[in-house]
């Protein structure tokens, strides 16, 4: 087994199990907040920055490490950035995975069927065969991570936090991109607080804060929120507490219809149906998480995110929870902004709590 | 307002019909004889998409089908100020100019009650994440239940199978609705209504190939969107017949503008006004055809109509990977003889702008020039008819230089 060919993923609805199982390692690829370079030659110019940015770095040769990258139809930008990408960018496996909108049993039916076509072909090109025990055993190891950053988020419910969000984020980052054993070890090094080091209660004087939004793969705002005197308690992200807060059934019979009922039930990102659903997730973090204020971000372009917006301040205007909006561009270049915005939320929350 | 609208609109209508029949005035007036319907008070109003959704469905109930995107953009040809001033009521309330004005528009409208009631709201996952999401924020707002027809990416057995069952589950919320049972008897008239408009509307494309084209290219454009609609309604077939006919009557008689250039048009079309036309007249250019009003699909089994619908959906062309739809703009220009395309890039419209590189690079090793035109559908903010006229004037002169 060659576990230095790297297979990227670029939504976090892609199974990394199945990459996995073929003895292949997962890597989340992103642009990394980086500027789109010559992608506006290939894109039109109002696509979201992160598909462009991801765009760049093919075009700069800064993903020839990868033998293969897997899309999704994540939204319309993404799916025409496939589109874009094999006929511009050469790679050696370039696969679009069809990931249901719906989350019923005729979706997790269907996408358990894509599922199992990715693994024959993936296995084809690579080589190998992914069989049930070796998916199985994806699922255990995808498992124990994901248990462990639960654990880490389970801390975040306690008064004072013992570690910060930004740092939780970024740990969640590191591990998207490492192998899963190394992820699970460098996570066991983590002292997490005991049951009742974790009950605590009472306020340390800091404002709670969710941070929600799409894809986020820089600590830029979560520094400004925590350099202005507040916590990110949660963040609800497919870079953060998205990718990690569910589980997938293991030693299942059927381990494609286990990966396909766990990631289409999971925590949903605005691309799946169901915005009351989304609604009720983000109103039960923000109970569980006992938080003070919500920061919702979004790149510029995202319609999915973008429309949902003004309807979630709406209602939680109406739970009494005050929120921010802010757009942001990707590269956060327009921090400095930014930042007096996040600083006046913060101190009104703070009035608000006094 | 809009109502008042529709009812102007067919009024309108109804007094030119008398003095000169047309087509044209047949299709309007039945549009707004359609949308009247949904302000009935026992009227069973679907809300839906009338471009993306297999409307044969809807048509085997008594409901009345109302698409939020195409009612109130209608009125922008007409009053774009207006419509304007509406997309600014939902911009107040947080919903980004970034968004597609035919969302913001649609929402604005909710939020001045300007709408009908709505029983149901039924939706496509193609052609694009906006209209979806609008569809959801939309029903959550009347308390109602929002349904997305889930359309794959990929067609397989798997594929038709998911979306044919999807298709029988909102017949079964039709059927909740209308507080009808499903007549299959009904249905399989509706499909064979629905062929027969294909067959027709088959005719109507092969005229459409004359040379000079003999009808005018917008109204192609808008029917390909509009048109389906009437998809399950013997009104359809009638409508392509009648449109044949004229088209016909027209070359006969040698009632055809004078033609330079023969162009392909990609995407949308701006319902706003706009100068595009007379300058494509003034310069002899016809639009010839739309790559949205190509038949791509096939003649739906009246003996499975579940599964022949889901691949009608499955299959077109804006669905699936670039090179479904680029297959179909590709014989498009071959069978129109086309000297260029021209790709409208609706501000937001990123599921058609996003990949139109490939499209360009296609028609060019074709010897096919694309014009890729920048504007918005129904914002008038962001349109320049300055910008347009330099455009669309450079790319007569490129085509004029292959020729």
């Amino acid at each position: 087994m060659n576990e230095a060919e790297r297979v990227g993923w670029l939504c976090s609805y892609v199974p990394e199990e199945v990459i996995m199982a073929a003895g292949l390692l997962p890597v989340r690829v992103s642009g990394g907040g980086g500027t789109v370079g010559t992608a506006d030659a290939y894109l039109y110019p109002n696509v979201c920055p992160f598909v462009k940015s991801v765009m760049a770095l093919g075009l700069n040769g800064q993903t020839k490490d990868m033998s293969g990258l897997v899309f999704t139809r994540s939204c319309d930008g993404m799916r025409r950035l496939y589109d874009v990408w094999k006929a511009y960018v050469p790679t050696r496996f370039v696969y679009m995975l069809e990931v249901p909108k719906n989350r019923d049993g005729a979706a997790v039916a269907y996408f358990a069927t894509q599922l199992r076509r990715f693994a024959t072909v993936l296995g084809q090109e690579f080589g190998r065969e992914i069989t049930d025990r070796s998916l199985n055993q994806a699922i255990e190891a995808a498992n124990q991570a994901r248990r462990l950053m639960q654990g880490m988020y389970q801390t975040q419910r306690t008064i004072p936090l013992p570690f910060s969000g930004s740092e939780v984020f970024q740990l969640g980052l590191e591990g998207m991109g490492m192998a899963k054993d190394a992820f699970v070890k460098k996570l066991k090094e983590y002292r997490l607080p005991t049951a009742n080091q974790t009950s605590g209660k009472g306020k340390d004087g800091k404002a709670r804060i969710l941070v929600m939004g799409n894809v986020v793969d820089r600590p830029d705002l979560f520094n400004l929120i925590e350099n202005g005197g507040a916590d990110v308690v949660a963040a609800d992200l497919c870079t953060a507490m998205r990718h990690f807060d569910y589980l997938v059934e293991e030693d299942a019979e059927e381990p494609y219809l286990a990966l396909a009922r766990g990631y289409l039930n999971r925590p949903g990102c605005a691309r799946m149906t169901g915005v009351e659903e989304r609604l009720a997730d983000m109103m039960k973090l923000a109970k569980d998480y006992a938080v003070d204020g919500v920061v919702y971000t979004s790149v510029k372009f995202c319609d999915q995110h973008l429309s949902d917006a003004p309807y979630f301040a709406e209602k939680l205007k109406e739970a009494g929870i005050p929120i921010l909006f802010l757009e942001n561009d990707y590269t956060w270049s327009t921090i400095g902004q930014l930042k007096t915005r996040v600083e006046a939320f913060i101190e009104m929350l703070d009035a608000g709590r006094r | 307002m809009l109502k008042y609208f529709y009812e102007q609109m067919k009024q309108t209508v109804e007094e030119k019909l008398q003095q000169k029949p047309n087509a044209w005035l047949m299709y309007i007036g039945q549009l707004a004889s359609t949308l009247l319907k949904a302000y009935d008070k026992d009227a069973k109003v679907v809300w839906t998409t009338y471009y993306s959704f297999p409307m044969e469905l809807l048509a085997a109930f008594d409901v009345v089908p109302f698409d939020f995107e195409i009612s109130c953009n209608l009125l922008t040809g007409p009053d774009p100020k207006s419509c304007v001033d509406i997309m600014t009521k939902s911009e107040a309330r947080g919903y980004s100019v970034d968004i597609c004005s035919f969302q913001r528009l649609a929402l604005g409208c909710h939020f001045l009650d300007y709408f009908p009631k709505a029983d149901l709201f039924l939706t496509t996952s193609h052609f694009c994440d906006g209209k979806t999401k609008t569809n959801q924020i939309l029903a959550q707002y009347y308390g109602k239940e929002a349904v997305m027809l889930d359309v794959p990416n990929e067609l397989s057995k798997e594929s038709v199978a998911y979306v044919s069952g999807q298709l029988q589950n909102i017949a079964k919320k039709l059927e909740e609705v209308s507080g009808q049972k499903l007549d299959y008897d009904r249905l399989r008239e509706c499909v064979r209504a629905s062929n027969r408009a294909r067959a027709a509307y088959g005719r109507l494309a092969e005229v459409q190939k004359s040379k000079p084209f003999p009808w005018d290219g917008f109204r192609v454009c808008n029917l390909s969107i509009i048109g389906n609609m009437f998809s399950g309604s013997p009104f359809q077939e009638r409508l392509y017949q009648k449109l044949t006919e004229e088209c016909q009557q027209r070359l006969a008689e040698g009632r055809v503008s004078p033609e330079d250039f023969r162009v392909l048009w990609l995407a949308w079309v701006p319902v706003q006004p706009t100068n595009i036309n007379d300058i494509l007249r003034q310069n002899k250019v016809s639009i010839v055809m739309s790559e949205l009003a190509r038949v791509y699909w096939d003649e739906i089994d009246e003996k499975k109509p579940f599964e022949g619908m889901a691949l009608r959906c499955l299959k077109n062309p804006y669905v699936g990977t670039i090179e479904q739809r680029l297959s179909g703009v590709l014989q498009l220009a071959e069978e129109y003889d086309v000297n260029g395309a021209i790709h409208f890039s609706s501000t937001a419209c990123r599921h058609a702008n996003a990949a139109v590189r490939v499209i360009g690079d296609a028609l060019e090793k074709k010897g096919i020039p694309l014009l890729e035109l920048d504007g918005d559908m129904s914002d008038q903010r962001c349109y320049s008819p300055d910008r347009t006229k330099s455009l669309l004037e450079t790319f007569v002169g490129l085509m004029a230089s292959r020729k």
